[in-house]
């Protein structure tokens, strides 16, 4: 061998090394959420759906901006007003090597109903499906009770698992790795309940191969210590990046930050129901005559005195963007055509004179202090700005389960409320429609909001199987419950990655995190 | 000892004594200043950060020394929510010294009755009253504060009956202790063959006999209870997000530190230890002159 065909040799094994992604490809990921269980269908919670997500797959997907792209099904479409066929991926196999049919589908998606004991979440998914049933091994026909153009976005949270492995499998089960098996890029390895979760690429998997044949999900709620985590070189990657620390990250030239507009709004619900609101009484503490909130100019006040652009810039640090919309930007439905209210004291404080509030009243504010991103800064700071049009405002922040619990008792009047959203016509059905439990209209409608208009036009959106019409339908409805202020909108949080400066990670709008889209960023 | 000294009141040759340590008279020093500065957090401080309407989120995190949009100066600098972090350190001492002394002098007065009657009574009584102080002891006082708090909710009422809650067994057991010996002392038999009665004999002869260490354990448990405090609201439990008290403008400020706006929780921080270090060592040389073995 010649020196020139030796170093021939040389760079043509170089290219063969580069080529081969590095051995030990290991990907370290902090969450920010406490993960309750792996089971995919027992709690509806962000977190748990985001460590679900890489073991399991559901028939429809999202890209980064939420737009509808195929999942497990390749295509799908409806038959008639109340049946949808889904044309199932061929080839697709579990982590334990079988085959992925629509019997699995159909078994996944009557699976949340039948889970006793449930905290619940998935059942609104489902609650339209009359049956799902197999045509054939990768022909799904799904029939609903009531016509439901929504019906792709609702099957994309509901996750797909082997029919073999779950079927008489309990939540217990997934925590212990026995009915982890799914169809997705990583197959279950370890589980440690409240510290982490460690994943192995399936090598089997349909889609373009993940970068990293090892992950490990750290949950890691406290945001000091996850930045501290990912400073120290102990992650690579961390999620829903503390608005403090942010500046010094994106200086930091060892790490870069990765962000987009989230689908959550920031909201607050005003009770409209009741003649004497809890916490809300005169400027003397005697009860007032009436519940002030159900004069539309009082919460037009309120409105008016939240100095949104302040609360993006000294409170969230920019990870804001200012809301007049029940849904954020990039989602359907949204109309760019609603501008924020603009932040006017001495307009609020003429229209609540107006209302015949001219001393004000007292409220009491109360909302989570651990869910949201500044959720307990947010609330100090809105009542610094209602305590200033003569609204003495108290606060009550507290961790997110207390809070739900106080909701449900009915014990709060204002409330501080966060919801993403695939639709604006799913938002408004969970968060403003009146309430009504069969139907599963307004479950999260705190303020009981009763709108027959805006409720006829949701249904009509909801009801439209033709995406052109629902999308129109959407909007109308979304402009009308937000021109009469069915809840006040604060603003649509800014959601952020910081990660490892070689990692690349496209922001998704759903906030979540996912290790099989993190890539080596090319240099 | 001259005899100049020993012709002094008793109170005067404590003083005296007392004025030997120069850092313990430094401390006094100190803890006096604290105190005043807290008492009068209302009239010195230059906005009642507790007032929602004066504050103004426009003024949020500015460094030490930056001026007000309402014209004064931030010279401790301002926290996230705009208030001015040296009127927050003063009115949050109040809370945190009002907090400390009435939860201790509140244990210290159920203890001491508790402490007394369990040594004068003995037998079962005695039995039963010193294993429910075990069993007070042998649980760490965070957790027992922490459950009590978890089920009572927030307030300044609630931390106090906390902090009394995991305190009074310390006093009992202290008192106990010193009673036991006094009560084999001859003056209790003269006092009994006077025919005093018990309340009589236990509160005007024992009692001034079992203070002084008394008053050692009570001083440095007011620093205890002071820490425990800060904890409590460092954890979110303690007091309304919209009154904070030291704790809470530290854990305020934790979430900034990785940021470099060190003051939010510093200089708060600061003023915890300041009152802290300082009641510890008026309590240590307290004790050093208390304490009988020493001289």
């Amino acid at each position: 061998m010649n020196g020139k065909s030796f170093i021939a040799a040389l760079c043509a094994a170089a290219a063969l090394f580069a080529a081969v992604p590095a051995p030990a490809a290991e990907l370290r990921i902090g969450l920010s959420g406490e993960v309750t269980s792996l089971d995919p269908h027992l709690l509806a919670s962000q977190p748990n759906l985001t460590v679900a997500r890489h073991v399991f797959e559901s028939l429809t997907d999202v890209d980064p901006q939420t737009k509808l792209i195929p999942g497990l099904a390749e295509r799908w479409r409806a038959l008639d007003a109340l049946t949808w066929e889904f044309s199932l991926r061929r080839g697709v196999k579990f982590h334990d090597g079988s085959e992925f049919t629509a019997e699995d589908a159909a078994f996944s998606i009557a699976r949340p109903l039948s889970i006793r004991g449930s905290p619940g979440g998935f059942a609104s998914y489902v609650r339209a499906v009359e049956s799902a049933t197999a045509v054939d091994r990768h022909t799904l026909r799904v029939r609903t009770k009531y016509p439901y153009g929504a019906l792709p976005e609702e099957l994309n949270s509901i996750l797909i698992v082997s029919r073999r492995h779950a079927q008489d499998a309990g939540p217990e089960d997934f925590d212990s790795g026995r009915a982890m098996v799914g169809t997705g890029p990583y197959r279950f390895v370890r589980y440690q309940r409240g510290d982490r979760l460690e994943l192995a690429r399936h090598d089997g998997w349909w889609g373009k191969a993940p970068a990293w044949n090892r992950v490990t999900l750290r949950v890691i709620p406290a945001d000091p210590s996850r930045t501290a985590a990912l400073l120290s070189g102990e992650l690579d990657v961390i999620e829903h990046v503390p608005s403090a620390d942010l500046k010094n990250i994106i200086k930091n030239n060892k790490l870069h930050v990765t962000q987009t507009t989230s689908w959550r709004t920031i909201l607050l619900h005003l009770d409209q129901y009741r003649a004497q609101p809890p916490g809300v009484s005169g400027p003397d503490g005697r009860p007032l005559a009436d519940n002030p909130f159900r004069d539309p100019r009082v919460r037009r006040a309120i409105s008016m005195a939240i100095n949104r652009s302040a609360i993006a810039e000294r409170v969230m640090e920019g990870l804001a963007v200012p809301a007049a919309n029940v849904v954020s930007p990039d989602v359907f439905g949204h109309n760019a055509a609603l501008k924020p209210q603009p932040y006017d004291p001495e307009g609020a404080k003429r229209l609540l004179g107006e209302a015949g509030y001219p001393k004000g009243f007292r409220i009491t504010l109360a909302g989570p202090n651990n869910r949201y991103i500044n959720d307990e800064q947010i609330l100090q700071t809105v009542a610094q700005l209602l305590t200033r049009i003569g609204l003495q405002t108290r606060v009550e922040a507290m961790p997110m389960s207390a809070f739900l619990g106080r909701v449900r008792k009915e014990e709060t009047a204002v409330s501080l409320l966060g919801w993403g959203s695939f639709a604006a016509d799913l938002a408004l059905r969970s968060l403003v429609a009146a309430p009504n439990p069969e139907k599963g209209y307004g479950a999260w409608n705190w303020g009981r909001y009763a709108n027959p208009k805006v409720d006829a036009l949701m249904e009509q959106a909801l009801a439209s199987v033709d995406r052109g019409r629902r999308e129109a339908l959407a909007r109308e409805a979304n402009t009308l419950a937000m021109q009469d202020l069915a809840f006040i909108p604060l603003h649509h949080q800014v959601v952020s990655w910081a990660m490892r400066a070689d990692l690349a990670y496209v922001a998704r709008t759903d906030e979540f995190t996912f290790a099989h889209h993190f890539s080596p960023a090319r240099r | 000892m001259n005899a100049a000294a020993a012709a002094a009141s008793p109170t005067r040759e404590f003083a005296a004594g007392f004025a030997r340590d120069r850092v313990a008279v430094a401390a006094l020093a100190l803890l006096g200043l604290l105190l005043a500065a807290a008492l009068g957090a209302s009239w010195i401080s230059p906005q009642d950060p507790y007032d929602l309407a004066q504050l103004d989120i426009l003024d949020a995190r500015l460094a030490p020394g930056s001026a007000s949009s309402a014209g004064g100066i931030y010279w401790l600098g301002s926290d996230g929510q705009g208030r001015d972090l040296l009127s927050a350190i003063l009115h949050g001492l109040r809370i945190s010294l009002g907090v400390g002394i009435l939860s201790t002098v509140a244990a210290l007065a159920i203890g001491l009755v508790i402490g007394l009657v369990s040594a004068r009574a003995g037998g079962w009584i005695d039995a039963l009253l010193m294993r429910v102080v075990d069993l007070q002891l042998s649980f760490p006082s965070i957790l027992v504060a922490l459950i009590l708090l978890a089920v009572t909710g927030q307030g300044v009422d609630r931390i106090i009956v906390a902090l009394v809650v995991v305190q009074w067994a310390y006093y009992a057991r202290t008192v106990r202790g010193a009673a036991l010996v006094e009560l084999k002392r001859e003056y209790v038999d003269a006092a009994v063959c006077a025919g005093y009665g018990e309340a009589r004999i236990l509160f005007r002869h024992v009692l001034p006999n079992v203070l002084p260490p008394l008053i050692v354990v009570a001083t440095v448990q007011v620093a205890h209870a002071i820490a425990l405090e800060a904890t409590l609201s460092f954890l979110g439990l303690g007091l309304p997000i919209t009154e904070p008290s030291l704790g809470l403008l530290i854990a305020n400020g934790y979430t900034y530190l990785l940021s470099g706006q060190y003051w939010i929780s510093v200089f708060p921080g600061l003023a915890l230890l300041l009152a802290i270090v300082s009641i510890n060592l008026v309590g240590d040389r307290l004790r050093d002159m208390l304490n009988p073995r020493l001289h």
